[in-house]
């Protein structure tokens, strides 16, 4: 971290600092620290019905991931998760890096207006999203194959959130739609932060706007897409709001849109016959810690480490 | 290697002109300097002939050849830029490989040219490092071995040096004139800084508010400035500037008053409407001395004092409440305070009209002109 | 313009440029469109021509009576109102405050502090529910926005006292000295001084409390999921799992949902885009 100069130090300002510092900490911990830690704490914990709450180790873990009745929902829910992913690393965020390598070629106009418009559906909130896209492909109203009849594709058109083998990447595919924003946005930004000397020192180099890109932007953005790809991993396994807007918690059909989000909700507040059980809830919530904790380690020690960040 | 020629050069950003119509040939091998203050127009000029940005009126030749709607790397140039613009993740080789990569040059020649021209910036050394781990000065020849290893008709550079300390500048201004005078290329830099455009120039073209002033060799901006601008820009300490009244024409003669009330007779082509017109006399502190010598005599109070050691400067304060800097000899004793005399030959002298426009100045002696 | 000297392949690169931008804008922009001019049609106008405009025939506001009569949007806007505003002033109060600490002040345990604190970037929330659900529960706040707002303002502090330290780095030491000198207590130089200095932050670290905020379904199911505390989210999902079948009704609610948002994004991209490119997030 760049300082502006000395720092004050402390003890000529213990009150005032102390003061400055308590409530965000105090909230922060209150509700943030305590709560995933005492997660993690309750997922060592079972309550048998009718009797106390009593430490019971590993037990819930081992029915989490070994139990015949929840392996194969949990692994399911993670393979989905990891399609849900892959879709969003292969599609969502090339697009953004190329959206927002087009937005920064100079001298374009409408610019800001593009951008703007681009970044719109980000801003809405994700069950809206879910809704406007459940409408635009229902069968019922047909919009989606109107659309498609345009670009002459109608025929490819089908009740898409419905079919077992199609659902989770439809909604893919439409979270992908909401949130190409954020690469865009964070990725445009640091392509402004290139000195426009650099892109014209290497057209005078005799490069087109395309090999700029490749050669000389894309480089200097690594870090940025390193951090856009490490903050989609975690939006994606923490994901809950559109299968549970678009397919309800029990995200069907036949559980082939079931994520961690929802087996997360479902375990933990129950659906139809099953009861809710706090501890397996926190158990999942602990695996879905460890996940992101382990994606966050993999980001911050293998990657961000190994791309350098050039001085501009 | 290739001559330039432009052509009415016009610039407009929407509705606002920054270039007027530019006219200028450049010859093969000349190095030209376009000089002006920041926002002349030298720049956008520069970036107009590298490619970087459309023509909106006229033409651009190079070696003959019209490339108002070439891009840049069909040109056949290459530039400088003042923030070096190395690429900071590739290595010297690398920066300098760049533009050959691009062009599907063939790797050995790719490399003997790279070779060749860290020899001739003596950046051997330094060819694997990156620009983060090289000091100012390295910078600087890593961004000008760029531009040699494409072997360029036309080099450009813009204000190369402004981000230099001041030995360092001085230094290397001199490696480029050198680097001139190996690669007898053609080169056109953009500076703000005269003393730059003086020692480098074989011609100098200065701007002012998107027009050029004046272009010519660099002594003859000196001793024949056509526009006080040119006149005030050239030369340092600037050239003294004080408003006179003209009293009386004669063939070749003219009679002002100096503020004062000396007259003085300066030889200059007046017309005799100008008669009682103001116009403004120019004359530089290196040719003012001390003492009622000269035909062009001031009178003031000296207010400031700079010793430089080799020469002093006085400041003078005139009756009129104009300025006037003297360039004394360095064992001058004058003090704060003294009023003082000082003169110039009358051939020192320059004279503007109401538009800034020079009077032309007739028999004026050797050590007063650019002809040898 | 002359465009004689305008080059061809600039022309023609313009041109695919352009296509390409206008394409993507289409897609991103039409579903939204689309929902918002149906959300004006009849019943009969929705499905006959879905992809036109309202015209005389088929103009109609029934489908906002219906929300408005059997549901209450006015609570639940009101209701996310109140949560974000409130979230988003005592975020930014407490993370200016906190980032001015770690950023002015050298203490012991700064480092460790400043990382702890940025934790919460990163790991999610919502992975404590289970907790905030027991403690929310024992603290008697169920079915409250005071619950709501205290769990938003622990998930916004993180980023928001981030990007507030960095800002904070940039500030000219000479202010602060200059104030000490003159025997400016340190309560005052922040409230005073500092305070107001970051007024360009102050947009940037709103948006991104704000939008996380106001679209979140989560908290509001798990913590205040009726009693007429819904917010406009968890609100819209619970009309439309009730009104599925009636067309208009839900393209009126959806509607209602996005304009308030769309016309906040549109008077504050600018200030996004500003606050990002400054530098103060990378």
């Amino acid at each position: 971290m760049a300082h502006s100069g000395p720092m004050t130090d402390w003890r000529k300002a213990k009150l005032p600092v102390i003061a400055f510092l308590a409530p965000a900490t105090v909230i922060y911990t209150l509700f943030m620290i305590y709560p995933l830690l005492d997660s993690i704490r309750l997922s060592f914990y079972a309550t048998p019905s009718g009797g106390d709450t009593a430490f019971v180790g590993l037990d819930n873990y081992r029915t989490i991931l070994a139990d015949p009745d929840w392996s194969a929902t949990f692994w399911n829910s993670f393979w989905n998760n990891m399609k849900f992913f892959a879709v969003h690393m292969l599609i969502q965020n090339p697009i953004g890096i190329a959206l927002a390598g087009i937005l920064s070629l100079p001298q374009l106009r409408f610019r800001n207006t593009y951008r703007t418009m681009m970044i719109m559906p980000t801003m809405l909130s994700v069950v809206i999203v879910g809704f406007i896209w459940q409408l635009i492909l229902s069968p019922v109203w047909g919009v989606g194959a109107d659309l498609l009849d345009i670009v002459g594709l109608k025929s490819l058109f089908g009740p898409w959130l419905g079919k077992e083998g199609s659902a989770l990447i439809t909604l893919s595919f439409i979270s992908v739609w909401q949130w190409v924003g954020i690469p865009l946005m964070l990725i445009y930004a640091a392509l402004l932060a290139i000195p426009d000397d650099l892109v014209d020192a290497a057209i005078v180099d005799g490069a087109t706007h395309f090999e700029v890109f490749i050669h000389i932007k894309l480089p200097l953005v690594l870090p940025t897409v390193a951090m856009v790809s490490i903050l989609t991993f975690v939006g994606n396994f923490n994901a809950f709001d559109l299968i549970y807007a678009v397919k309800g918690a029990l995200a069907g059909p036949n559980f082939s849109t079931d994520i961690m989000g929802t087996l997360f909700y479902r375990t933990f507040f129950g659906y139809q016959l099953q009861l809710g059980n706090p501890h397996l809830g926190a158990t999942v919530a602990s695996l879905m810690f460890l996940i992101i904790l382990a994606g966050v380690l993999f980001y911050l020690f293998a990657i961000q480490r190994r791309l350098a960040r050039y001085q501009l | 290697m290739a001559d330039l020629k432009l052509d009415q050069i016009r610039k407009s950003y929407g509705a606002v002109d920054v270039l007027h119509g530019i006219d200028l040939d450049v010859k093969d091998g000349e190095f030209v300097v376009f000089v002006g203050p920041s926002g002349c127009g030298k720049s956008t000029l520069l970036r107009i002939i590298a490619g970087l940005e459309d023509i909106t009126g006229g033409d651009l030749m190079i070696d003959g050849e019209l490339v108002n709607t070439k891009s840049p790397r069909d040109r056949g140039i290459a530039m400088v830029f003042q923030s070096y613009a190395l690429y900071p993740h590739m290595t010297v080789y690398k920066n300098m490989a760049f533009g050959l990569k691009l062009d599907k040059q063939d790797k050995a020649a790719i490399d003997a040219r790279v070779r060749e021209a860290a020899r001739i910036l003596q950046l051997d050394q330094l060819l694997d490092r990156r620009p983060s781990e090289l000091s100012g000065g390295q910078r600087q020849r890593v961004a000008i071995g760029r531009a040699i290893v494409r072997q360029p008709k036309v080099f450009l550079f813009d204000e190369p040096l402004s981000n230099l300390d001041a030995a360092l500048r001085v230094q290397t201004r001199i490696e480029i004139a050198k680097l001139h005078q190996d690669l007898k290329s053609t080169i056109i830099y953009v500076t703000h800084d005269q003393v730059e455009a003086m020692t480098l120039a074989d011609k100098i073209v200065v701007m002012n508010g998107g027009n050029v002033e004046q272009v010519g060799s660099p002594m003859q901006l000196y001793h024949h400035p056509e526009t006080r601008f040119v006149a005030g820009f050239i030369g340092s300490p600037a050239m003294n500037f004080t408003s006179v009244t003209i009293d009386g024409v004669e063939q070749g003669k003219v009679t002002v008053s100096v503020p004062g009330g000396v007259k003085s007779v300066l030889p200059f082509d007046v017309p005799a409407s100008e008669i009682g017109s103001q116009v403004e006399l120019g004359i530089r502190p290196e040719h003012l001395s001390l003492g009622d010598q000269g035909e062009l005599t001031v009178n003031g109070e000296v207010d400031v004092v700079e010793k430089l050691g080799d020469s002093t400067y006085l400041y003078l304060k005139l009756a009129n409440g104009d300025r006037v800097t003297v360039r004394a000899p360095g064992h001058s004793r004058v003090k704060i305070g003294e009023t003082v005399t000082a003169s110039a030959p009358a051939g020192a002298a320059h004279l503007f009209n109401g538009q800034g426009k020079a009077f032309t100045k007739v028999d004026c002696p050797a050590e007063f002109s650019a002809e040898d | 313009m002359n465009f004689a000297n305008i080059r061809r392949e600039d022309a023609s690169r313009a041109v695919i440029v352009h296509a390409i931008l206008l394409t993507y804008t289409l897609v991103a922009l039409y579903p939204i469109f689309l929902v918002v001019i149906n959300a004006f049609k009849t019943r009969k106008g929705i499905f006959k021509d879905p992809m036109g405009l309202p015209n005389a025939d088929t103009f109609s506001l029934e489908g906002f009576t219906k929300v408005l009569a059997k549901s209450n949007f006015e609570l639940f806007f009101y209701n996310s109102f109140t949560v974000t505003i409130v979230t988003i002033v005592i975020v930014l109060l407490l993370a200016a405050m906190a980032a001015w600490a770690l950023s002015e002040y050298k203490f012991p345990g700064n480092t460790v502090l400043a990382l702890y604190l940025a934790i919460g970037i990163m790991v999610p929330i919502r992975l404590g529910s289970v907790s905030i659900l027991n403690l929310v529960v024992d603290m008697g706040l169920v079915n409250t926005l005071t619950a709501l707002v205290l769990v938003y303002v622990a998930q916004g502090l993180p980023l928001a006292i981030f990007i507030l330290t960095e800002f904070m780095h940039q500030i000219p030491k000479d202010l602060k000295e200059a104030a000490r000198c003159d025997g400016v207590g340190e309560f005052k130089i922040f409230f005073a001084i500092i305070l107001p200095l970051i007024r360009p932050a102050v947009a940037t670290v709103a948006v991104f409390t704000m939008i996380p905020i106001w679209n979140d379904l989560w908290f509001p199911l798990i913590l205040a999921p009726g009693d007429g505390k819904q917010t406009i989210t968890l609100g819209v999902q619970q009309f439309i799992g009730q009104y599925v079948t009636d067309w208009n009704a839900v393209l009126a609610s959806l509607s209602l949902a996005i304009i308030p948002i769309l016309i906040l994004y549109l008077i504050f991209s600018r200030q996004l885009i500003r606050g990002l490119t400054s530098g103060a997030v990378k």
